[in-house]
Protein backbone atom coordinates (compact mmCIF):
# COMPACT_ATOMS: atom_id res chain seq x y z
CA UNK A 1 0.00 0.00 0.00
CA UNK A 2 2.89 2.63 1.13
CA UNK A 3 6.01 1.97 -1.12
CA UNK A 4 8.86 4.58 -0.91
CA UNK A 5 11.54 4.04 -3.27
CA UNK A 6 14.93 5.90 -3.42
CA UNK A 7 14.06 8.59 -1.28
CA UNK A 8 16.29 11.49 -1.10
CA UNK A 9 15.92 14.73 0.85
CA UNK A 10 18.70 17.62 1.77
CA UNK A 11 17.39 20.63 3.69
CA UNK A 12 19.25 24.45 1.27
CA UNK A 13 21.27 22.05 -0.48
CA UNK A 14 23.10 20.71 2.71
CA UNK A 15 23.95 16.80 3.74
CA UNK A 16 20.95 15.03 2.08
CA UNK A 17 19.06 13.87 5.51
CA UNK A 18 17.55 10.89 3.50
CA UNK A 19 19.70 9.26 1.16
CA UNK A 20 18.03 6.88 -1.09
CA UNK A 21 15.73 5.42 1.00
CA UNK A 22 13.84 2.82 0.67
CA UNK A 23 10.42 0.74 2.53
CA UNK A 24 7.12 -0.57 2.20
CA UNK A 25 4.42 -1.29 4.01
CA UNK A 26 1.06 -3.12 3.23
CA UNK A 27 -0.80 -4.40 6.13
CA UNK A 28 -1.89 -4.09 8.95
CA UNK A 29 0.96 -3.28 12.06
CA UNK A 30 2.75 -1.18 13.79
CA UNK A 31 5.64 -0.18 12.53
CA UNK A 32 8.42 1.73 14.51
CA UNK A 33 11.29 3.59 13.40
CA UNK A 34 13.95 3.93 15.69
CA UNK A 35 17.48 6.05 15.16
CA UNK A 36 19.21 8.66 17.08
CA UNK A 37 18.22 12.46 16.52
CA UNK A 38 19.48 13.41 13.13
CA UNK A 39 18.77 10.23 11.74
CA UNK A 40 15.84 11.70 9.44
CA UNK A 41 12.81 9.97 11.07
CA UNK A 42 10.99 13.37 11.04
CA UNK A 43 11.83 14.41 7.60
CA UNK A 44 10.56 10.70 6.32
CA UNK A 45 6.98 11.25 7.77
CA UNK A 46 6.94 14.56 6.97
CA UNK A 47 7.79 13.61 3.27
CA UNK A 48 5.13 11.21 2.91
CA UNK A 49 2.14 13.48 3.41
CA UNK A 50 4.22 16.57 1.97
CA UNK A 51 4.45 19.02 4.71
CA UNK A 52 8.40 18.94 3.04
CA UNK A 53 8.59 17.95 -0.25
CA UNK A 54 11.60 15.49 -1.71
CA UNK A 55 14.02 16.63 -3.99
CA UNK A 56 13.85 12.97 -5.33
CA UNK A 57 12.41 9.23 -5.26
CA UNK A 58 8.64 7.90 -5.18
CA UNK A 59 6.54 7.84 -2.16
CA UNK A 60 3.75 5.60 -3.46
CA UNK A 61 0.43 5.37 -2.11
CA UNK A 62 -2.34 2.94 -3.00
CA UNK A 63 -0.62 3.17 -6.62
CA UNK A 64 0.00 7.04 -6.75
CA UNK A 65 2.98 8.97 -6.29
CA UNK A 66 2.28 11.20 -3.76
CA UNK A 67 5.18 13.48 -4.80
CA UNK A 68 3.73 14.40 -7.95
CA UNK A 69 0.72 15.98 -7.06
CA UNK A 70 -0.32 19.52 -6.41
CA UNK A 71 -3.35 21.19 -5.50
CA UNK A 72 -7.09 19.74 -5.01
CA UNK A 73 -5.19 16.07 -5.46
CA UNK A 74 -2.66 16.45 -2.99
CA UNK A 75 -5.50 17.57 -0.44
CA UNK A 76 -7.73 14.31 -1.40
CA UNK A 77 -4.33 12.23 -0.34
CA UNK A 78 -3.45 14.12 2.70
CA UNK A 79 -7.07 13.55 3.71
CA UNK A 80 -6.45 9.61 3.58
CA UNK A 81 -3.20 10.29 5.92
CA UNK A 82 -3.81 10.78 9.49
CA UNK A 83 -0.81 12.49 11.45
CA UNK A 84 -0.28 12.43 15.09
CA UNK A 85 2.45 15.47 16.17
CA UNK A 86 5.00 15.20 18.90
CA UNK A 87 3.98 18.61 20.27
CA UNK A 88 -0.06 17.64 19.25
CA UNK A 89 -0.18 21.02 16.82
CA UNK A 90 -3.77 21.34 17.57
CA UNK A 91 -5.18 24.75 17.43
CA UNK A 92 -5.22 26.02 20.85
CA UNK A 93 -8.20 28.43 21.06
CA UNK A 94 -10.18 25.96 19.22
CA UNK A 95 -12.39 23.53 21.20
CA UNK A 96 -11.59 19.62 21.50
CA UNK A 97 -14.81 19.68 19.14
CA UNK A 98 -13.26 21.80 16.42
CA UNK A 99 -10.31 20.40 16.88
CA UNK A 100 -11.79 17.06 16.06
CA UNK A 101 -13.99 18.33 13.44
CA UNK A 102 -10.97 19.35 11.27
CA UNK A 103 -9.66 16.29 10.73
CA UNK A 104 -13.16 16.30 8.03
CA UNK A 105 -11.73 19.52 6.09
CA UNK A 106 -10.48 17.72 3.86
CA UNK A 107 -14.05 16.45 2.89
CA UNK A 108 -16.63 19.04 3.64
CA UNK A 109 -16.67 22.16 1.64
CA UNK A 110 -14.56 25.23 2.75
CA UNK A 111 -17.74 27.28 3.69
CA UNK A 112 -19.21 24.51 5.63
CA UNK A 113 -16.21 23.97 7.61
CA UNK A 114 -15.48 27.64 8.22
CA UNK A 115 -19.43 27.64 9.26
CA UNK A 116 -19.13 24.58 11.51
CA UNK A 117 -21.67 23.55 9.46
CA UNK A 118 -20.19 19.59 9.26
CA UNK A 119 -22.70 16.74 8.39
CA UNK A 120 -24.34 14.62 10.97
CA UNK A 121 -22.47 11.79 9.92
CA UNK A 122 -19.32 13.60 10.88
CA UNK A 123 -20.48 15.00 14.76
CA UNK A 124 -21.54 11.52 15.20
CA UNK A 125 -18.33 10.40 14.51
CA UNK A 126 -16.61 12.69 16.10
CA UNK A 127 -18.54 12.14 19.78
CA UNK A 128 -17.67 8.38 18.78
CA UNK A 129 -14.64 9.28 18.80
CA UNK A 130 -13.85 11.21 22.04
CA UNK A 131 -15.81 8.79 23.85
CA UNK A 132 -13.03 6.09 22.43
CA UNK A 133 -10.18 8.34 23.85
CA UNK A 134 -12.11 9.24 26.88
CA UNK A 135 -12.80 12.89 26.55
CA UNK A 136 -16.46 12.81 26.27
CA UNK A 137 -16.55 15.71 29.11
CA UNK A 138 -14.31 17.41 26.90
CA UNK A 139 -16.42 17.98 23.79
CA UNK A 140 -16.74 22.25 24.01
CA UNK A 141 -12.97 22.79 26.45
CA UNK A 142 -10.50 25.12 24.58
CA UNK A 143 -7.91 22.45 24.06
CA UNK A 144 -5.20 25.33 25.51
CA UNK A 145 -6.55 24.34 29.00
CA UNK A 146 -6.10 20.75 28.60
CA UNK A 147 -3.40 18.80 30.09
CA UNK A 148 -0.77 17.11 27.38
CA UNK A 149 -1.91 13.54 27.44
CA UNK A 150 -5.65 15.14 27.06
CA UNK A 151 -4.08 16.49 23.88
CA UNK A 152 -2.74 13.94 22.35
CA UNK A 153 -5.57 12.14 22.64
CA UNK A 154 -7.29 14.86 20.80
CA UNK A 155 -4.84 15.05 18.10
CA UNK A 156 -5.14 11.00 17.89
CA UNK A 157 -9.06 11.58 17.05
CA UNK A 158 -8.21 14.46 15.00
CA UNK A 159 -5.94 12.20 12.79
CA UNK A 160 -8.89 9.05 13.33
CA UNK A 161 -11.29 11.83 12.57
CA UNK A 162 -9.70 11.72 8.78
CA UNK A 163 -10.44 7.90 8.18
CA UNK A 164 -7.41 7.59 7.02
CA UNK A 165 -5.80 4.54 4.98
CA UNK A 166 -2.61 4.99 6.97
CA UNK A 167 -1.39 6.53 10.27
CA UNK A 168 1.66 8.49 10.80
CA UNK A 169 2.92 9.35 14.20
CA UNK A 170 6.21 11.81 14.87
CA UNK A 171 7.13 10.87 18.14
CA UNK A 172 3.91 10.53 19.77
CA UNK A 173 4.80 10.26 23.61
CA UNK A 174 7.89 12.28 23.44
CA UNK A 175 6.37 15.59 25.18
CA UNK A 176 4.64 13.97 27.77
CA UNK A 177 5.49 12.22 30.97
CA UNK A 178 6.38 7.98 30.92
CA UNK A 179 3.29 7.30 32.19
CA UNK A 180 1.19 9.25 29.98
CA UNK A 181 3.64 8.33 27.22
CA UNK A 182 2.44 4.44 28.08
CA UNK A 183 -0.93 5.85 28.38
CA UNK A 184 -1.00 7.06 25.07
CA UNK A 185 0.81 4.46 22.94
CA UNK A 186 -1.41 1.73 24.52
CA UNK A 187 -4.42 3.66 22.90
CA UNK A 188 -2.82 3.93 19.48
CA UNK A 189 -2.13 0.67 19.32
CA UNK A 190 -5.49 -0.72 20.52
CA UNK A 191 -7.32 1.82 18.15
CA UNK A 192 -5.22 0.93 14.94
CA UNK A 193 -6.19 -2.75 15.94
CA UNK A 194 -9.57 -2.32 16.22
CA UNK A 195 -9.15 0.01 12.83
CA UNK A 196 -6.95 -2.55 10.89
CA UNK A 197 -4.67 0.65 9.49
CA UNK A 198 -1.09 0.33 9.02
CA UNK A 199 0.97 2.48 11.76
CA UNK A 200 4.29 4.45 10.65
CA UNK A 201 5.52 5.88 14.33
CA UNK A 202 8.46 7.45 15.13
CA UNK A 203 9.40 6.46 18.35
CA UNK A 204 12.33 7.94 20.94
CA UNK A 205 11.60 5.35 23.79
CA UNK A 206 13.35 2.28 22.33
CA UNK A 207 11.92 -0.13 25.08
CA UNK A 208 8.12 1.18 23.94
CA UNK A 209 9.19 -0.25 20.42
CA UNK A 210 10.20 -3.09 21.17
CA UNK A 211 6.80 -3.44 23.32
CA UNK A 212 4.47 -2.33 20.84
CA UNK A 213 6.02 -2.45 17.89
CA UNK A 214 4.99 -5.59 15.54
CA UNK A 215 8.37 -4.31 13.30
CA UNK A 216 10.79 -1.82 14.14
CA UNK A 217 13.06 -0.34 11.23
CA UNK A 218 16.50 1.71 12.14
CA UNK A 219 17.25 4.53 10.43
CA UNK A 220 21.03 6.11 10.85
CA UNK A 221 22.27 8.87 8.73
CA UNK A 222 18.76 8.70 6.40
CA UNK A 223 19.61 5.30 5.17
CA UNK A 224 17.85 1.71 6.66
CA UNK A 225 20.43 -0.19 8.58
CA UNK A 226 17.95 -2.38 10.67
CA UNK A 227 14.85 -3.71 9.35
CA UNK A 228 13.15 -7.08 11.66
CA UNK A 229 10.73 -7.95 14.25
CA UNK A 230 11.17 -6.90 17.99
CA UNK A 231 12.77 -9.53 18.71
CA UNK A 232 15.71 -9.48 16.29
CA UNK A 233 16.35 -6.12 17.84
CA UNK A 234 19.64 -7.39 19.77
CA UNK A 235 21.88 -4.98 21.72
CA UNK A 236 24.10 -5.23 19.02
CA UNK A 237 21.81 -3.71 16.55
CA UNK A 238 21.10 -1.36 18.81
CA UNK A 239 24.83 -0.18 19.39
CA UNK A 240 25.13 -0.11 15.61
CA UNK A 241 21.55 2.10 14.72
CA UNK A 242 23.21 4.46 17.86
CA UNK A 243 27.18 4.04 17.24
CA UNK A 244 28.39 7.52 17.94
CA UNK A 245 24.96 8.83 19.35
CA UNK A 246 25.57 6.48 22.75
CA UNK A 247 24.21 9.09 25.11
CA UNK A 248 20.99 9.68 23.45
CA UNK A 249 20.65 5.67 23.22
CA UNK A 250 21.23 5.46 27.11
CA UNK A 251 18.93 8.42 28.24
CA UNK A 252 16.04 6.77 26.50
CA UNK A 253 16.83 3.12 27.37
CA UNK A 254 16.69 5.16 31.43
CA UNK A 255 14.01 6.66 31.04
CA UNK A 256 11.44 3.60 30.26
CA UNK A 257 13.69 2.03 33.45
CA UNK A 258 12.47 4.83 36.20
CA UNK A 259 9.20 4.69 34.01
CA UNK A 260 9.22 0.28 35.17
CA UNK A 261 10.28 1.58 38.96
CA UNK A 262 7.28 4.10 38.92
CA UNK A 263 4.91 1.27 38.55
CA UNK B 1 48.62 32.42 47.72
CA UNK B 2 51.41 35.76 46.94
CA UNK B 3 49.16 36.22 42.99
CA UNK B 4 46.03 36.78 44.27
CA UNK B 5 46.64 40.75 44.72
CA UNK B 6 46.92 40.91 41.06
CA UNK B 7 44.27 43.78 40.09
CA UNK B 8 42.64 44.27 36.62
CA UNK B 9 41.56 47.77 35.51
CA UNK B 10 38.12 47.52 34.16
CA UNK B 11 35.93 50.37 31.78
CA UNK B 12 33.09 50.15 30.12
CA UNK B 13 33.97 49.78 26.12
CA UNK B 14 33.03 52.48 24.35
CA UNK B 15 30.02 52.90 22.22
CA UNK B 16 32.28 54.11 19.20
CA UNK B 17 35.76 52.21 19.80
CA UNK B 18 37.98 54.98 17.72
CA UNK B 19 38.48 58.25 19.62
CA UNK B 20 39.01 60.47 16.25
CA UNK B 21 35.86 59.32 15.51
CA UNK B 22 33.92 59.66 19.18
CA UNK B 23 35.35 62.86 19.37
CA UNK B 24 34.80 64.10 15.90
CA UNK B 25 31.07 63.22 15.84
CA UNK B 26 30.72 64.97 19.31
CA UNK B 27 32.21 68.24 17.57
CA UNK B 28 30.05 67.85 14.89
CA UNK B 29 26.60 67.63 16.46
CA UNK B 30 27.86 70.51 18.65
CA UNK B 31 28.46 73.01 15.44
CA UNK B 32 25.30 72.08 14.07
CA UNK B 33 23.45 72.62 17.33
CA UNK B 34 25.12 76.21 17.67
CA UNK B 35 24.51 77.10 13.70
CA UNK B 36 20.72 75.85 13.93
CA UNK B 37 20.17 78.30 17.34
CA UNK B 38 21.76 81.13 14.92
CA UNK B 39 19.28 80.93 12.32
CA UNK B 40 16.38 80.92 14.44
CA UNK B 41 15.03 84.44 14.79
CA UNK B 42 12.99 84.52 18.12
CA UNK B 43 11.32 87.95 17.65
CA UNK B 44 10.77 89.02 21.27
CA UNK B 45 8.42 92.02 20.66
CA UNK B 46 6.00 89.21 18.71
CA UNK B 47 6.05 87.61 22.00
CA UNK B 48 5.37 90.48 23.65
CA UNK B 49 2.50 91.43 21.83
CA UNK B 50 1.00 88.24 22.00
CA UNK B 51 0.45 87.93 25.25
CA UNK B 52 -2.55 90.07 25.47
CA UNK B 53 -4.14 88.27 22.75
CA UNK B 54 -3.64 84.97 24.58
CA UNK B 55 -4.87 86.70 27.73
CA UNK B 56 -7.53 87.51 25.61
CA UNK B 57 -8.46 84.30 24.30
CA UNK B 58 -8.35 83.10 27.64
CA UNK B 59 -10.84 85.23 29.17
CA UNK B 60 -13.33 84.95 26.00
CA UNK B 61 -13.04 81.12 26.97
CA UNK B 62 -14.02 81.17 30.62
CA UNK B 63 -16.73 80.18 31.20
CA UNK B 64 -17.40 78.13 28.52
CA UNK B 65 -20.83 78.16 27.11
CA UNK B 66 -22.43 75.06 26.10
CA UNK B 67 -26.85 76.60 25.77
CA UNK B 68 -25.90 79.38 22.77
CA UNK B 69 -24.76 76.62 20.46
CA UNK B 70 -25.85 73.66 22.65
CA UNK B 71 -28.12 72.05 19.37
CA UNK B 72 -24.80 72.70 16.85
CA UNK B 73 -22.60 71.03 19.57
CA UNK B 74 -24.71 67.90 20.03
CA UNK B 75 -25.02 67.52 16.56
CA UNK B 76 -21.79 67.91 15.64
CA UNK B 77 -20.78 64.83 18.53
CA UNK B 78 -23.50 62.24 17.16
CA UNK B 79 -21.64 63.23 13.31
CA UNK B 80 -18.47 62.29 14.79
CA UNK B 81 -19.66 59.52 16.55
CA UNK B 82 -21.30 57.89 13.63
CA UNK B 83 -18.16 58.55 11.56
CA UNK B 84 -15.76 57.00 13.46
CA UNK B 85 -18.25 53.90 14.22
CA UNK B 86 -19.05 53.68 10.43
CA UNK B 87 -15.09 54.34 9.46
CA UNK B 88 -13.62 51.98 12.05
CA UNK B 89 -16.56 49.12 11.18
CA UNK B 90 -15.42 49.17 6.98
CA UNK B 91 -11.77 49.91 8.18
CA UNK B 92 -11.26 47.05 9.83
CA UNK B 93 -13.30 44.58 7.51
CA UNK B 94 -10.99 46.03 5.30
CA UNK B 95 -8.26 45.39 7.34
CA UNK B 96 -8.50 41.85 7.39
CA UNK B 97 -8.02 40.33 3.72
CA UNK B 98 -5.15 43.09 3.55
CA UNK B 99 -3.40 41.67 6.20
CA UNK B 100 -3.32 38.26 5.47
CA UNK B 101 -1.89 39.55 2.08
CA UNK B 102 0.62 41.74 3.59
CA UNK B 103 1.96 38.39 5.66
CA UNK B 104 4.67 37.13 4.53
CA UNK B 105 4.50 33.45 5.65
CA UNK B 106 0.81 33.35 3.90
CA UNK B 107 0.91 35.27 0.88
CA UNK B 108 3.15 34.38 -2.03
CA UNK B 109 5.51 37.25 -3.09
CA UNK B 110 3.36 39.18 -5.81
CA UNK B 111 0.08 38.82 -3.32
CA UNK B 112 2.38 39.98 -0.31
CA UNK B 113 4.29 42.94 -2.41
CA UNK B 114 0.76 44.41 -3.52
CA UNK B 115 -0.68 43.84 0.28
CA UNK B 116 2.03 45.34 1.84
CA UNK B 117 2.12 48.09 -1.30
CA UNK B 118 -2.07 49.16 0.42
CA UNK B 119 -0.55 49.12 3.69
CA UNK B 120 2.99 51.18 3.22
CA UNK B 121 0.72 54.15 0.74
CA UNK B 122 -1.97 54.42 3.59
CA UNK B 123 0.17 54.57 6.32
CA UNK B 124 2.57 56.99 4.77
CA UNK B 125 -0.35 60.07 4.85
CA UNK B 126 -1.47 61.49 7.78
CA UNK B 127 -5.13 61.74 8.12
CA UNK B 128 -5.08 65.53 8.14
CA UNK B 129 -3.32 65.17 4.52
CA UNK B 130 -5.96 62.27 3.72
CA UNK B 131 -8.66 64.78 4.77
CA UNK B 132 -7.51 67.43 2.72
CA UNK B 133 -7.51 65.19 -0.20
CA UNK B 134 -10.48 63.57 0.38
CA UNK B 135 -12.23 66.51 0.65
CA UNK B 136 -11.10 67.88 -2.63
CA UNK B 137 -12.59 64.65 -4.42
CA UNK B 138 -15.93 64.00 -2.28
CA UNK B 139 -16.69 67.38 -1.42
CA UNK B 140 -17.09 68.78 2.30
CA UNK B 141 -18.67 66.87 4.69
CA UNK B 142 -18.74 63.80 6.88
CA UNK B 143 -18.18 61.13 3.75
CA UNK B 144 -14.86 62.51 3.52
CA UNK B 145 -14.33 61.98 6.68
CA UNK B 146 -15.13 58.66 6.92
CA UNK B 147 -13.13 57.56 4.27
CA UNK B 148 -9.99 59.33 5.70
CA UNK B 149 -10.54 57.51 8.64
CA UNK B 150 -11.13 53.82 6.88
CA UNK B 151 -7.89 54.55 5.12
CA UNK B 152 -6.53 55.35 8.15
CA UNK B 153 -7.70 52.05 10.16
CA UNK B 154 -6.08 50.01 7.07
CA UNK B 155 -3.03 51.44 7.94
CA UNK B 156 -2.71 50.67 11.57
CA UNK B 157 -4.85 47.94 11.68
CA UNK B 158 -3.69 46.43 8.53
CA UNK B 159 0.35 46.72 9.40
CA UNK B 160 0.15 45.29 13.28
CA UNK B 161 -2.69 42.53 11.89
CA UNK B 162 -0.17 41.41 9.34
CA UNK B 163 2.67 41.69 11.78
CA UNK B 164 0.59 39.02 14.17
CA UNK B 165 0.09 36.57 11.39
CA UNK B 166 3.47 36.74 10.70
CA UNK B 167 4.29 35.11 14.31
CA UNK B 168 1.96 32.67 14.39
CA UNK B 169 2.34 29.31 15.84
CA UNK B 170 3.55 27.27 12.78
CA UNK B 171 2.62 23.95 14.24
CA UNK B 172 -0.86 24.30 14.96
CA UNK B 173 -1.23 25.65 10.64
CA UNK B 174 0.87 22.06 9.83
CA UNK B 175 -1.34 20.14 12.11
CA UNK B 176 -4.45 21.76 9.95
CA UNK B 177 -2.98 21.27 6.69
CA UNK B 178 -2.19 17.73 7.31
CA UNK B 179 -5.39 17.09 7.63
CA UNK B 180 -6.11 17.64 3.64
CA UNK B 181 -7.99 20.75 4.58
CA UNK B 182 -7.55 23.91 1.54
CA UNK B 183 -5.83 26.96 1.59
CA UNK B 184 -8.90 29.36 2.96
CA UNK B 185 -10.08 26.70 5.10
CA UNK B 186 -6.48 26.05 6.93
CA UNK B 187 -6.19 30.17 7.69
CA UNK B 188 -9.99 30.10 8.74
CA UNK B 189 -9.18 27.13 11.05
CA UNK B 190 -5.60 27.39 12.02
CA UNK B 191 -4.88 31.36 11.43
CA UNK B 192 -7.37 33.13 12.16
CA UNK B 193 -8.24 32.01 15.81
CA UNK B 194 -4.59 33.04 16.76
CA UNK B 195 -4.64 36.73 15.85
CA UNK B 196 -8.86 36.96 16.54
CA UNK B 197 -7.79 38.36 20.06
CA UNK B 198 -5.17 39.93 18.65
CA UNK B 199 -7.98 42.16 16.02
CA UNK B 200 -10.01 42.37 18.80
CA UNK B 201 -7.69 44.76 20.80
CA UNK B 202 -6.96 46.55 17.57
CA UNK B 203 -9.75 47.16 16.86
CA UNK B 204 -11.08 48.68 19.84
CA UNK B 205 -8.23 50.78 20.37
CA UNK B 206 -8.68 51.80 16.87
CA UNK B 207 -11.94 52.99 17.92
CA UNK B 208 -10.83 55.05 20.22
CA UNK B 209 -7.98 56.66 18.22
CA UNK B 210 -10.36 57.43 15.18
CA UNK B 211 -12.62 59.55 17.54
CA UNK B 212 -9.91 61.95 18.30
CA UNK B 213 -8.78 61.75 14.71
CA UNK B 214 -12.59 62.44 13.36
CA UNK B 215 -12.48 65.72 15.56
CA UNK B 216 -8.80 66.41 13.57
CA UNK B 217 -10.27 65.64 10.09
CA UNK B 218 -12.75 68.10 10.87
CA UNK B 219 -10.67 71.27 10.86
CA UNK B 220 -10.19 70.60 7.18
CA UNK B 221 -13.76 70.31 6.12
CA UNK B 222 -14.30 66.87 6.72
CA UNK B 223 -17.32 66.75 8.89
CA UNK B 224 -17.95 65.92 12.37
CA UNK B 225 -17.44 68.00 15.49
CA UNK B 226 -13.73 69.41 14.29
CA UNK B 227 -16.07 71.49 11.71
CA UNK B 228 -17.87 72.72 14.53
CA UNK B 229 -14.87 73.44 16.15
CA UNK B 230 -13.37 75.32 12.97
CA UNK B 231 -16.46 77.39 12.86
CA UNK B 232 -16.23 78.40 16.59
CA UNK B 233 -12.78 79.37 16.48
CA UNK B 234 -13.34 81.29 13.07
CA UNK B 235 -15.83 83.21 14.71
CA UNK B 236 -14.03 84.12 17.37
CA UNK B 237 -16.67 82.38 19.59
CA UNK B 238 -14.47 80.87 22.29
CA UNK B 239 -16.61 80.29 25.09
CA UNK B 240 -18.21 77.92 22.91
CA UNK B 241 -15.32 76.67 21.37
CA UNK B 242 -14.30 75.97 24.80
CA UNK B 243 -17.24 74.11 26.07
CA UNK B 244 -16.54 71.77 22.65
CA UNK B 245 -12.92 70.96 24.24
CA UNK B 246 -14.07 70.20 27.36
CA UNK B 247 -16.55 67.76 25.85
CA UNK B 248 -14.23 66.58 23.71
CA UNK B 249 -11.65 65.68 26.75
CA UNK B 250 -14.72 63.81 28.50
CA UNK B 251 -15.69 61.44 25.59
CA UNK B 252 -12.30 60.65 25.10
CA UNK B 253 -11.47 59.87 28.31
CA UNK B 254 -14.83 57.96 29.08
CA UNK B 255 -14.07 56.27 25.29
CA UNK B 256 -10.49 54.94 26.65
CA UNK B 257 -11.91 53.51 29.95
CA UNK B 258 -14.32 51.63 28.08
CA UNK B 259 -11.84 50.45 25.86
CA UNK B 260 -9.17 49.67 27.75
CA UNK B 261 -11.68 47.52 30.29
CA UNK B 262 -12.56 45.36 26.96
CA UNK B 263 -9.08 45.23 25.36
CA UNK B 264 -8.65 43.43 29.26
CA UNK B 265 -11.04 41.08 28.43
CA UNK B 266 -9.75 39.58 25.16
CA UNK B 267 -7.09 36.69 26.06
Amino acid sequence: MLQITDLVKSYNNGEPVLKGLNLATDERRLTAIIGSSGAGKSTLLRCINRLVTADSGRIELDGINILELHGKRLQDTRRQIGMIFQAYNLVDRLTVMENVLSGRLGYVGTLRGVLRRFPQSDIDRAYALLKRVGLSQYVNTRCDSLSGGERQRVGVARALMQNPRILLADEPTASLDPKTSERIMELISRITDELDLPVLINLHNVPQARDYADRIVGLRYGVIVFDGGPQDLTDDWLEKIYAGHEDDLKKQMKVAGEDGANE
Amino acid sequence: MSDSTVHYRWKRPHFIETPYIRYGLLALAAIYLIFALSTLRVNPQRIVEGIPRAINMFRGAVPPDFESRGGLIVRGFIESIQMTLIATAAGVALSVPIAFMAARNIAILPIYAVGRMIVVVARSLHPVVLGVLFVSAVGFGAFAGILTLIMYTLGFVGKLLAEAIEEIKYGQVEGVRATGAGFFATLAYAVFPQVLPRLIGLSIYQLDINLRASAIVGLVGAGGIGATLNTAFGRYDYATASAILLVMIGIILVAEGISGRLRGLTK
